[in-house]
């Protein structure tokens, strides 16, 4: 008698499951809650949250409750693969939102294109990565690498540069770019040198580039331990020229305090923007989150947007059928704390980049911003 | 030329000052010790305890190196001692004392990288070029560490003892050296100058839970070489430093990286006792 009774209540319980699926649209999030990308998985996290909240609160999208499905990557291809799987099979989630870094990004893609769902990638990264499910809200080297480049040219008067990196795909991606943006506009690159992803002797590197005597630096490691054992060494060797680096973000920067003094790094969301949806944005959080607050950020903000554009999507395709959402995809405009965002080119979006400058105390200070910067050709076979 | 010469120096510096608790270690004890590189970032975490308390960063090395010693002494009696008679599984045990330290780290600072101010900022000038003001104080200490520990080895009673035990141990015992004392001061003095060493490098590094780990590897192969000699583990880093730097400055900096590796094979692979003359 009793194991007809286990049996009845396991089918009742996945009834009651299934029932529950009907009711919410499950979006996954895989993100590195461990590995290299644990330090800012919590501020993704709770910007996922807080977009979730906000949604449910006015009433979720047709009528249907969101719920966020947390997977962690582990920072790399392996825990991806893991955590795609799970979310894309076994809990059948209805999209992905990803903000995680290129390793996990592509071994999640072939997952995701057998799992034919909605796919919203949210970390900067090198460019050219182009799924039929895939769209991406933040920036690519085209919209980063100009504002630096630009400042170092025209108002600094730098002609030849100096490119550092961390030897991996993005180190690269976007050190090759900057040098291509550099001798496209008459500059000249007098050197470019990698180290390891581990590595943290700086010695010879910096030998060359104080003996190739640059009128620019500019540096494009892995984030943490990598960035700042470069800068630390390049201060006690007494660099002392304009100096932008890709890997330094705000909250970086504030911890790093005078070793940091000076850099210039270019950013969509710098804390400091000056707009009632960025306001808005920063009370919410905190009113959600209180003390436990992670300060929001680069890699944070577009993945709370990203979750807007998608509940905007369905809306407007009135499903959660995965062909007519990943359309709208393409057509819906955010609202958010970065301005008004439209993943319209090539699955790709017009961003507003700021160029700031690091200060003693460690806050960053805006010096220029630049209109809705185009990503350039990212994905040819989507264009419109 | 300057600074090619510069740079082989304060990179042999560096080399011979984190390589140097794990010598004492081996040579005197025959173990290797895995927690090497986690008593680096012990020391990084030191120093960084230090400054947050609003100390003098020079400050933060003779802290770490005593409490290097006193965590050494600790470990040693919990830890090494019960394995001595099992020196494989020694071995594994410091391993598994790196990784929990790693783990202890991390509860109790978290992932993230900590930043220790800099005691020595900009550069100075020394033979016609401006050159890190820094890593020549690196370079002086571990001048001085070469002939400040080989004269304990040679000059003082602990020296005397340490020797006997290295040559023969039964004898030593038979002859009423207290060869577990000798053990445990041993680990204590590794201990110490790996703390030591990772607080004097952190001005130059960033300080995370994982820290230590690249200069294990580096470490080991320089110790291997050198046998139980100061003056050969410096000679060694002096080489193998010299060759990296040579082969990143005019190669490029990712062969660099094997660099250590590679010629410490072969040299043990041509010559099994290294650059050691005993």
């Amino acid at each position: 008698m009793k194991i007809p009774h286990l049996v009845f209540g396991l089918g009742l319980g996945l009834l009651s499951m299934s029932a529950q699926a009907q009711e919410t649209i499950k979006i996954g999030i895989p993100v590195g809650l461990s590995g290299a990308n644990s330090v800012v998985a919590p501020s993704v996290v709770q910007a996922s949250e807080l977009a979730v909240e906000q949604i449910n609160a006015h009433g979720g999208v047709l009528g249907r409750e969101l719920e966020l499905i947390i997977a962690d990557d582990e920072s790399g291809a392996q825990g991806a693969q893991r955590a795609y799987d799970s979310l894309v099979f076994q809990h059948r989630v209805d999209a992905i939102v990803a903000m995680e870094t290129s390793a996990a990004r592509n071994a999640g893609l072939p997952i995701v294109n057998r799992g034919q769902i909605p796919y919203i990638y949210t970390s900067f990264y090198e460019g050219k990565s182009c799924s039929p499910w895939m769209h991406i809200n933040a920036w690519v080297p085209e919209q980063q690498v100009a504002p630096i480049v630009d400042q170092f040219m025209n108002e600094l008067g730098a002609k030849s540069f100096f490119l550092i990196g961390s030897d991996y795909a993005f180190g690269r991606g976007m050190l090759e770019f900057t040098r291509e943006y550099v001798e496209a506009n008459g500059g000249e690159v007098v050197g470019e040198e990698y180290l390891p992803m581990d590595g943290s002797d700086w010695t010879a590197i910096i030998s060359q580039l104080r003996s190739a005597n640059p009128d620019a630096l500019i540096t494009s490691t892995a984030g943490g331990a990598p960035n700042v054992t470069l800068t630390k060494q390049l201060r006690t060797s007494g660099v002392n020229i304009p100096y932008g680096n890709y890997a330094v973000d705000e909250g970086t920067a504030a911890s790093m305090g005078s070793d940091a003094e000076g850099i210039y790094i270019a950013a969509s969301y710098i804390t400091g923007i000056d707009s009632k949806a960025n306001a808005e944005f920063r009370e919410a959080l905190r009113a959600k989150f209180g003390d436990d607050t992670e300060t929001p950020n680069e890699l944070s903000v577009p993945q709370y947007e990203a979750i807007l554009a998608y509940a905007m999507a369905v809306e407007q395709a009135g499903t959660t059928d995965a062909e007519p959402v990943v359309e709208a995809l393409s057509e819906v405009t955010v609202e958010g704390p970065r301005g008004s965002i439209t993943m319209d080119k090539q699955r790709h979006a017009p961003l507003t980049m700021y160029l700031g400058q690091i200060q003693g105390d460690g806050s960053v200070s805006v010096i220029n911003s630049f209109e809705n910067v185009d990503p350039g050709e990212q994905c040819p076979q989507f264009a419109e | 030329m300057a600074v090619l010469a510069l740079d082989i120096l304060t990179t042999a510096g560096i080399l011979f000052v984190v390589s140097s608790g794990l010598l004492i270690i081996l040579g005197v004890m025959k173990l290797i010790n895995f927690a090497h590189g986690a008593f680096l970032t012990v020391g990084g975490y030191t120093a960084y305890s230090v400054s947050a308390a609003g100390y003098s960063p020079w400050l933060s090395i003779p802290a770490a190196a005593i409490f290097g010693f006193v965590g050494g002494l600790v470990v040693e009696r919990l830890i090494v001692r019960p394995l001595y008679d099992r020196p494989l599984d020694a071995i594994l045990a410091t391993w598994g004392l790196g990784i929990v330290i790693g783990q202890l780290i991390t509860l109790g600072f978290g992932r993230g990288v900590q930043f220790v101010p800099t005691p020595l900022a900009g550069t100075t000038e020394l033979l016609g070029v401006d050159y890190s003001a820094y890593r020549l104080v690196v370079a002086i200490v571990a001048v001085l560490l070469v002939i400040a520990m080989s004269a304990l080895l040679k000059l003082t009673r602990f020296g005397l003892n340490a020797r006997a035990v290295i040559m023969d141990e039964t004898l030593a015992r038979g002859l009423g050296i207290d060869s577990t004392r000798v053990r445990a001061w041993t680990f204590g003095i590794g201990a110490a100058l790996a703390c030591a060493a990772g607080a004097l490098i952190t001005p130059l590094l960033s300080v995370d839970p994982n820290m230590g780990l690249p200069w294990l590897v580096n470490s080991f192969m320089l110790v291997l070489i050198s046998g139980v000699s100061f003056p050969s583990l410096f000679v060694a880093s002096l080489i193998l430093g010299g060759a990296q730097v040579v082969v990143s400055t005019y190669a490029n900096p990712i062969l660099g990286g094997m660099t250590i590796v590679v010629i410490a094979a072969l040299v043990l692979r041509i010559n099994p006792k290294g650059f050691s003359r005993g």
